[in-house]
């Protein structure tokens, strides 16, 4: 893993030292709410329904057993004990008080964390696949250029007062689990013919009031040419991007308005202009970054662990563990382990600060101090020992932590919603949580196979509906919480954009209805299909009409 | 009936306006009836001129809960007023009591009729 | 007249102190005052900027609203003393690209002023960007100034400052360990 070094860590004492300067002259009345606000949100401090939220980046979503123990004990020390996992693999606080601020954050800077820019109209903290650097799939490290982007996007001066936010995404591999086709840009790692290395370049993705699969506006940019690239495509977006209405303010309008192609050729143009040999990162500084994710110290293991086969064998529940949380490692003898913050009745990506606590004793002991946040509000253990995975999966159950439902109908996304959140128009957490206890049965969730429901409580989309199976919209009807339904969208290679299914549903209403679609589902599947794949061959009319019928 | 609302700059806990101060509890505040326009137009002022003690004060309208006493009508300022609903023990309504009971039961922005009380937990 | 801060030295040292701003700020509805600098619109320039330039000696300036495109000034710049970037909020952030590409791509060695709503906390980005001067509006006094520009030890991105960037650090600490 990349360590900071002392420029990185002089960096975050500095960052530190202006907020508190900042907090002090907002106290003493030196700085107006409208002033300050946008520079506590560069911060990650938003103001919510009952306190501040703080929102620490995790860096392409990964963590040493360190850094987790120090967010546990922020928990417990300036929260109520809890955190939760955002879908940009970030982890946010809900019960900070701004006066704590300052010290939060040089909690955060000895362990090498911080919150620059998660949020606000700049260059957010880039999400990557949770997998790197344990799936075979993988062409090269997203990390690597994780990382190279965090340097070159941190306190940008050119770059910090964009029309509006800018989210970028990388993954490495074919399977995409970082939601690329969806972001402001998203960077697919691709070998050419020849055999170098390039990026497939996708701009003007999103979600939120319109949202776009985001179109590939280069094939093959090689690789040692990617920031010149991004100083081009964030110049000529900072230029023409709409400052006149925040709805329309995000990359993704400026390329439907321009068209891709259009798009693209302002780009190339303003690319050429770039001097590359001064914005480029050098081939040492490039070496010094990807040396630091290359020195993983695996062991040369069997294929084969005999200790884990006999102890699925006689355990059901490690071996449903093992058939939906346990996922192929690059190296024999390895596993990637998903560890579901799902579990049935809590709240969706929520850790308290006692599980994170085991969650980091078991990176450490297990899994290389290797841990991951991924971006459907999960942890990852990226590097087991299947030897090994016996013994984890006890320490998880112990914590509450073994639920068996990666990817399936109880792994559900939702934002925290009108229950924290000032910007929400209906609550998000209940309704994930009577949806997985309609579906608490685990024999009957791995009947139904893969479907991801996700659900956002307003139209901005942090809980990802629009690339959902099942995807709920949480809207204020007449002065009551409603929820609309879409199907068919996906945040994966395969992306989509769901179709509204109908009128907005109440609240009790919402769980039966997922009932109804997941039985029309299973009626009409054919083989080895998903609910996804079914959807797309029959198409919406015969989960509208059960849905409807039922309904009325 | 009107009470007046805001978040406090230090810590962001939700506060009512009483009688020249800003108080945590929404049994404190101070009501309003529709005769009083203008007595919660100069509390909102009186908050807007101290941008050092709290962020952003307005005005909530409140509906009699029957038997059990007074709550916000919307279902936003009601969360606000209790705290989390996933979370029973956190926030204003960990204290419990009257006061939180009735803004539990209330269920005055409901409109259409056999659907369930959103506050109250199944 | 609003008062000015510039930074020391034309190499971009990083120390600002007051300046005096003999800098006329012309609105389009006013006259041109029959001496002295004056700050022109774009519009305005491009009308009566070759007459101004011509016929006296003083010096012009031009002033850049984020919409417009500071290409328009590229024939233009060597006779032009002050390129002033408004900020009409200070979250509008188009005048920092504008100043690099005067900087960068024109190679413009005259004054580029910050004016409208600027901030300490933009010191740091603006001076990065090739900004030499500003109008603070926000109280700011040099100490301050210098104190929020210079409040990072660390750059990660080349701009048009010439700091070295954290690799470049990282290249002359390595270099330095190897030759020992």
């Amino acid at each position: 893993m990349y360590q900071y070094d002392v420029i990185d860590r002089e960096f975050l004492t500095d960052r530190s030292n202006e907020f508190r300067h900042q907090v002090t002259r907002r106290l003493a009345g030196d700085l107006t709410e409208d002033q300050f606000k946008p520079l506590r949100l560069m911060n990650g401090l938003y103001l919510q329904l009952h306190a501040y939220m703080l929102r620490v980046a995790i860096p392409y979503g990964s963590l040493n057993s360190r850094q987790a123990r120090r967010l546990a004990w922020i928990a417990r020390t300036y929260d109520k004990g809890y955190g939760h996992m955002t879908t940009r693999q970030n982890i946010q606080f809900n019960w900070i008080k701004l006066k704590d601020a300052p010290d939060i954050l040089d909690a955060l800077a000895e362990v090498d964390l911080h919150a620059i820019q998660t949020s606000g109209n700049c260059i957010r903290n880039t999400t990557a696949d949770p997998y790197a650097g344990a799936t075979a799939e993988e062409i090269d490290d997203p990390r690597v250029w994780s990382e190279v982007i965090r340097q070159w996007s941190t306190l940008h001066p050119e770059f910090s007062y964009l029309p509006r936010k800018f989210k970028i995404a990388i993954t490495g591999a074919l399977t995409d689990r970082a939601a690329v086709k969806v972001h402001d840009i998203g960077l697919i790692l691709r070998r050419a013919r020849d055999g170098s290395l390039g990026f497939e370049v996708i701009v003007g993705g999103g979600q939120g009031r319109t949202p776009y699969v985001g179109p590939t506006i280069k094939h093959h940019l090689p690789a040692s040419s990617l920031l010149s690239y991004l100083e081009a495509v964030l110049r000529v977006y900072n230029r023409h991007g709409r400052r006149d209405n925040i709805y329309k303010a995000r990359i993704k309008i400026l390329v439907a308005a321009l068209g891709a192609e259009e798009f693209g050729r302002q780009v190339e143009e303003e690319w050429a202009k770039i001097d590359q040999s001064r914005a480029d990162l050098g081939d040492q500084e490039l070496a010094r970054i990807r040396g630091a994710f290359a020195q993983t110290p695996f062991e040369t293991l069997p294929a084969r662990s005999e200790a884990f086969e006999a102890a699925k064998a006689a355990s059901p529940s490690l071996a449903r563990f093992a058939r939906n949380n346990v996922k192929a490692h690059k190296k024999p003898g390895y596993a990637i382990v998903e560890v579901s913050l799902k579990a049935v009745g809590q709240t969706p990506g929520d850790a308290t600060a006692d599980q994170l606590d085991v969650v980091a004793d078991l990176a450490e002991r297990y899994s290389l101090d290797d841990l991951r946040v991924t971006h459907a509000q999960n942890l990852v253990l990226p590097h087991v020992k299947l030897d090994d995975l016996p013994a984890v999966h006890a320490a998880l159950e112990a914590a509450g932590l073994a639920t068996a439902n990666i990817d399936l109908i109880s792994d559900i996304i939702a934002c925290p919603g009108l229950d924290y959140c000032a910007l929400a128009n209906a609550r998000a957490i209940p309704i994930a949580q009577d949806i997985a206890k309609t579906f608490a049965d685990p024999d009957r969730a791995e009947t139904i196979g893969e479907l991801k429901i996700k659900i956002s409580g307003c139209i901005n989309a942090c809980g990802h509906h629009h690339v959902a199976h099942i995807g709920i919209l949480g809207v204020d009807k007449k002065g009551e919480e409603f929820y609309q339904l879409s199907l068919g969208g996906s945040g994966a290679e395969d992306a989509s954009i769901g179709k509204i299914l109908g009128p907005a549903l109440a609240a009790d209403r919402v769980a039966p209805a997922i009932d109804t679609l997941v039985d029309t589902y299973l009626a009409a599947r054919q083989g080895e299909e998903r609910f996804l794949d079914t959807y797309r061959r029959v198409g919406l009319e015969p989960f509208k009409e059960a849905v409807y019928a039922q309904a009325d | 009936m009107k009470a007046v609302t805001a978040n406090r700059l230090i810590d962001g806990e939700v506060v009512f306006w009483k009688e020249g101060a800003w108080v945590d509890g929404f049994g404190d505040a101070q009501l309003f009836d529709d005769a009083q326009g203008e007595e919660v137009e100069a509390a909102v002022a009186a908050g807007k001129a101290a941008p050092t003690v709290i962020v952003d004060p307005y005005p909530i309208d409140l509906i009699t809960v029957e038997g059990l006493g007074l709550a916000p009508v919307s279902y936003r300022e009601r969360i606000r007023a209790l705290g989390p609903t996933n979370e029973l023990l956190h926030g204003k309504q960990a204290e419990g009591g009257a006061v939180v009971e009735a803004i539990r039961h209330a269920s005055g922005a409901a409109r259409s009729t056999g659907r369930v009380d959103l506050i109250r937990r199944k | 007249m609003p008062k000015l801060i510039k930074l020391a030295g034309p190499t971009g040292e990083q120390a600002a102190q007051w300046a005096e701003n003999t800098f006329v700020n012309v609105v389009d509805e006013d006259a041109i005052p029959d001496a002295g600098d004056v700050i022109l619109s774009l519009n305005r320039f491009q009308a009566e900027g070759d007459a101004l330039l011509s016929s006296n000696s003083r010096r012009v300036g031009v002033r850049i609203e984020p919409a417009e495109e500071v290409e328009a000034l590229a024939y233009d710049l060597p006779r032009i003393s002050v390129v002033a970037l408004a900020f009409p909020k200070y979250r509008d952030g188009r005048a920092y690209t504008s100043a690099r590409l005067l900087r960068e791509r024109f190679k413009y060695e005259g004054e580029v002023r910050a004016v409208g709503d600027v901030l300490q906390e933009q010191a740091g980005f603006m001076v990065r960007c090739g900004f030499d001067a500003f109008e603070p509006n926000d109280g700011a006094t040099p100490e301050a100034w210098t104190k929020a520009a210079n409040r990072f030890r660390h750059v990660y991105q080349r701009a048009v400052d010439a700091r070295p960037i954290a690799a470049d650090e990282r290249a002359q600490a390595q270099a330095k360990e190897g030759a020992l």
